[in-house]
C-alpha cells in the first residue's frame, strides 16, 4: 500500500509533520458540529488542502450552519460526508465530494449511482465480506476508497447516553467510557457531544494488505484513528501485525433460518 | 386539510383485517424479500396480491417496505421484485437504498416511491434530494421535532409521514450495526437482535464506574398529545410501530387513534379524551412511552435503566366470534371469570363496561372461571356484540 494514497484523520495538529515525513500527505479534519466521534476543527484551523470529515445526520438546524459555511469550502480538496444533503447543495461546486453514508455503501449499483450523480468517490463500508469488497472496486465506475484500518463507529444515537446513565447512576461526568457484554465478548467505546453518542467497537480491523484489488482503481486507502500514536499506525501500515479481519471472512445473516443452519440447527 | 392518514403494521394477514377493520386507512408489511423483519411472518407473493386486492376492495391502500441496505448479492432479484409489486398495483414500496430509488425511476414504475425512515430524513436538503428521485413521501427518521417538519413541509412540499407510536430505535436509524457486531446479524438486513435492549458492564480505563449495569433502552413513542400540532404541521401520515405486535395491541392502538383523528378532524377532541387515551394505551404496551424528540431531546427519563423487564399483557380476555341464540360467542385468551366487570370494544361502539353474570362452555355448561386460552365460551350481556370486537379488562 502506498503511503501516498493514504488519507487519515488528524487527532492533534503535530501529528502531521510525523506523518508527512513517511510520506503520508492526504488529512481527513473532522468539523467542528459537523461530525461525531473523532477529535474536531474549527473551520478556520484546518489546512488547506485537506478534506473534511462532515458525518453527522443532519437537523434542521445543523443544516442552517452547514449552508452557513459553504462559501469557505473553496480552500479545501475535499468533503467525506454522511447527509445527502451535502451532496444536494455541493454537487455543482468545485469540490470533491466523497459519499461516506455510514453502513449503506454496501453494493455497487448505489456506489455507481452517487459516482454518475456528482459524486468523486465513496468510502466502501467494512461490515461487508473480502468478496463484497472486491466485486465492488471492480464494478464502481470511479476509484474508491477502502476502509483499510480504524475503531468502527456501530451506531449513532442522537441522545445523550453516557450522560443519561450518568445522570441515573448518580456518576460524575465522565465521558469515553467502555461497555462491555461478557457473553459475547463485545466491548464498545462510547463518546458523547452535544449532538448525540458515537459508539465505537474497541477492537482494531485492519485491511492493510488482505485485499486483492487492483490499485488503479483505488483513490485512498483510508484509516480512521481513534487512540493511536502516529509512528504505531505508520508501523501497521509498514506490516506489522495488528487488529483483526472485522468481516473480510465473515458473512454476516439476517434470517433465523440461516442463522440456525450456519450453526448446523438445521 | 390535505391527506390524513392512519397508517398500520401488517405482520401477518390477520393483522392487515384487523388493522383495517379498527379504522386504518392503509397498512404497510413486507415480502420474503428485502424487508427489515426477516423474522416477521412476511407475505408470499400470492398473499400480497390478494391483500392488495381486498384493501383496494375496501378503499385502503397497501405499502410494501423493500427497505434492506442491499448488498451486491441481493440485487440480482431487485428488479423483477419491483416489476412485480407494480403489476399487482401496490400503491407505494418503502424504500432507504439509492439503488431501489433509482431502479424505480428507471424503470418507470407507477407505484409510488416513499422513502423509509431507514434512511434517516431530518432536514429539508436531504428530503430535496430524494424528491428529485420521484419520492413523494418521506417518512421522517423518529428523531424529528416540531421545527425539522414544519422546515421540511415548507421547503419540499413532500407528503410526511411520521410514527406516531411504538417502539424506538436507540440509534438513529439505519446508523447501527451493533447487531452484526455482538452475534454478527445484519442490522440493517432485518437482522437486528435489539442490542440497545441489553445491559452491559460499564468502565473507565477498564475500571467498573458502578455496579449498575449500564443501560440504552429507551422507552416507546406516544404522539397523542401532539397530534393535533402535527396535523397543523403538515405531517400527513401517522405510522404506527409494530409488525410483531399482536392483534390486540394493534387493534388497540388503531381505534384509539382512529378517534383521535376523527375527533380532531370534528372539531370534538377533548382532554377528557386524550387522557383516557393515554390511559388506554399505557396499559396496552409492555413500556412506558413518551413523546422522545417532538418537542425536546430526550433525556434521563426517556430511558430504561433495568434491562429487559417487560411483563407480558394479560388484559386481552377474548375476541367475539359473533352472537348465538342470545349469548355473545368469544374466543378466551386471558382468565377471567363470574364477577369480574370487564369492557368491550371495537370500531362501531362506543367502548362499555358490564359486569360477567354467567359464562357458558361450547355444550351451555354454566363455569365460574374461563381458564383455558382459544376454548370458545358464551355469555350472557344481554345484547349482542359485533363480530371481532374484543373483551379486555376494565380500564
Amino acid at each position: 500500500m502506498e503511503k501516498s494514497k493514504v488519507l487519515i484523520n488528524v487527532n492533534n495538529l503535530s501529528e502531521i509533520d510525523e506523518y508527512k515525513k513517511v510520506g503520508i500527505s492526504n488529512f481527513l479534519f473532522p468539523v467542528k458540529d459537523l461530525s461525531m466521534g473523532y477529535q474536531e476543527y474549527e473551520l478556520d484551523s484546518i489546512p488547506d488542502n485537506s478534506y473534511l470529515l462532515i458525518n453527522r445526520v443532519f437537523d434542521t438546524e445543523t443544516l442552517e450552519l452547514f449552508k452557513s459555511i459553504i462559501d469557505k469550502l473553496d480552500r479545501f480538496k475535499g468533503v467525506v460526508f454522511e447527509d445527502l444533503s451535502v451532496l444536494y447543495y455541493l454537487k455543482d461546486k468545485d469540490i470533491e465530494l466523497i459519499w461516506n453514508q455510514a453502513h449503506f455503501v454496501t453494493n455497487y449499483a448505489s456506489i455507481n449511482y452517487y459516482l454518475n450523480h456528482g459524486c468523486t468517490s465513496a468510502v466502501i463500508s467494512n461490515e461487508i465480506t473480502k468478496e463484497e469488497i472486491e466485486e465492488i472496486v471492480k464494478k464502481s465506475d470511479k476509484k474508491v476508497i477502502l476502509n483499510v484500518l480504524g475503531k468502527n463507529m456501530v451506531m449513532y444515537s442522537r441522545r445523550t447516553l453516557v450522560s443519561n446513565f450518568n445522570k441515573y447512576s448518580n456518576i460524575d461526568n465522565v465521558n469515553g467510557v467502555n461497555i462491555e457484554d461478557k457473553k459475547t465478548n463485545t466491548n464498545f467505546y462510547l463518546k458523547e457531544n452535544k449532538y448525540g453518542t458515537a459508539v465505537f467497537n474497541n477492537t482494531y480491523f485492519n485491511y492493510i494488505n488482505k485485499l486483492d484489488v487492483d490499485d488503479n482503481n483505488i483513490l485512498y486507502y483510508l484509516v480512521y484513528n481513534l487512540d493511536l500514536e502516529p509512528s504505531k499506525i505508520i508501523s501497521i501500515i509498514d506490516g506489522e501485525e495488528f487488529g483483526n479481519d472485522g468481516f473480510l471472512f465473515k458473512k454476516t445473516t439476517y434470517k433465523m433460518k440461516e442463522y440456525d443452519d450456519r450453526r448446523g440447527d438445521k | 386539510m390535505g391527506l390524513i392518514e392512519l397508517l398500520a403494521p401488517a405482520g401477518s394477514k390477520e393483522k392487515m383485517e384487523f388493522a383495517f377493520l379498527y379504522g386504518a386507512d392503509a397498512i404497510y408489511f413486507a415480502g420474503q424479500e428485502f424487508g427489515l423483519r426477516a423474522n416477521a411472518k412476511n407475505f408470499t407473493r400470492e398473499e400480497m396480491k390478494e391483500t392488495v386486492e381486498y384493501a383496494h376492495s375496501i378503499g385502503k391502500k397497501c405499502y410494501v417496505t423493500v427497505n434492506i441496505v442491499f448488498h451486491n448479492e441481493d440485487l440480482e432479484n431487485l428488479k423483477d421484485y419491483l416489476l412485480f409489486l407494480d403489476s399487482i398495483h401496490v400503491d407505494a414500496i418503502l424504500a432507504s437504498d439509492v439503488s431501489v430509488m433509482n431502479l424505480y425511476k428507471e424503470l418507470g414504475l407507477h407505484m409510488e416511491l416513499h422513502i423509509s425512515t431507514q434512511a434517516s430524513t431530518l432536514n429539508s436538503g436531504a428530503a430535496l434530494f430524494y424528491k428529485e428521485l420521484g419520492a413523494k413521501r418521506i417518512v421522517l427518521a423518529r428523531e424529528a421535532n416540531r421545527k425539522d417538519i414544519i422546515d421540511i413541509k415548507e421547503k419540499t412540499g413532500l407528503d410526511l409521514e411520521c410514527f406516531a407510536h411504538g417502539a424506538m430505535c436507540t440509534s438513529i436509524s439505519g446508523r447501527c450495526v451493533m447487531s452484526n457486531y455482538a452475534t454478527n446479524r445484519d442490522s440493517n438486513r432485518g437482522g437486528c437482535v435489539q442490542i440497545c435492549r441489553w445491559t452491559f458492564d460499564y468502565l473507565k480505563d477498564n475500571e467498573k464506574l458502578t455496579d449498575k449495569p449500564f443501560s440504552m433502552t429507551p422507552k416507546d413513542l406516544n404522539m397523542i398529545s401532539y397530534i393535533e400540532d402535527m396535523l397543523k404541521n403538515g405531517v400527513n401520515s401517522f405510522k404506527i410501530e409494530g409488525r410483531m405486535r399482536s392483534i390486540y395491541y394493534v387493534s388497540t392502538v388503531i381505534l384509539i387513534y382512529r378517534r383521535i383523528l376523527d375527533k380532531i378532524i370534528n372539531n370534538t377532541l377533548t382532554d377528557e379524551y386524550k387522557d383516557y387515551a393515554l390511559k388506554v394505551l399505557n396499559r396496552v404496551a409492555n413500556r412506558e412511552s413518551s413523546p422522545q424528540f417532538y418537542d425536546k431531546l430526550p433525556g434521563v427519563n426517556e430511558q430504561y435503566y433495568l434491562g429487559r423487564d417487560e411483563a407480558s399483557n394479560q388484559d386481552f380476555l377474548g375476541l367475539v366470534l359473533g352472537n348465538k341464540d342470545g349469548y355473545v360467542e368469544i374466543e378466551e385468551r386471558n382468565t377471567f371469570k363470574v364477577g369480574d366487570v370487564v369492557e368491550f370494544f371495537g370500531p362501531s361502539f362506543e367502548t362499555f363496561s358490564c359486569t360477567i353474570n354467567k359464562i357458558y362452555d361450547k355444550d351451555m355448561n354454566e363455569i365460574e372461571k374461563a381458564i383455558h386460552p382459544k376454548e370458545i365460551l358464551y355469555l350472557d350481556l344481554g345484547r349482542e356484540i359485533p363480530r371481532y370486537s374484543m373483551m379486555r379488562v376494565k380500564i
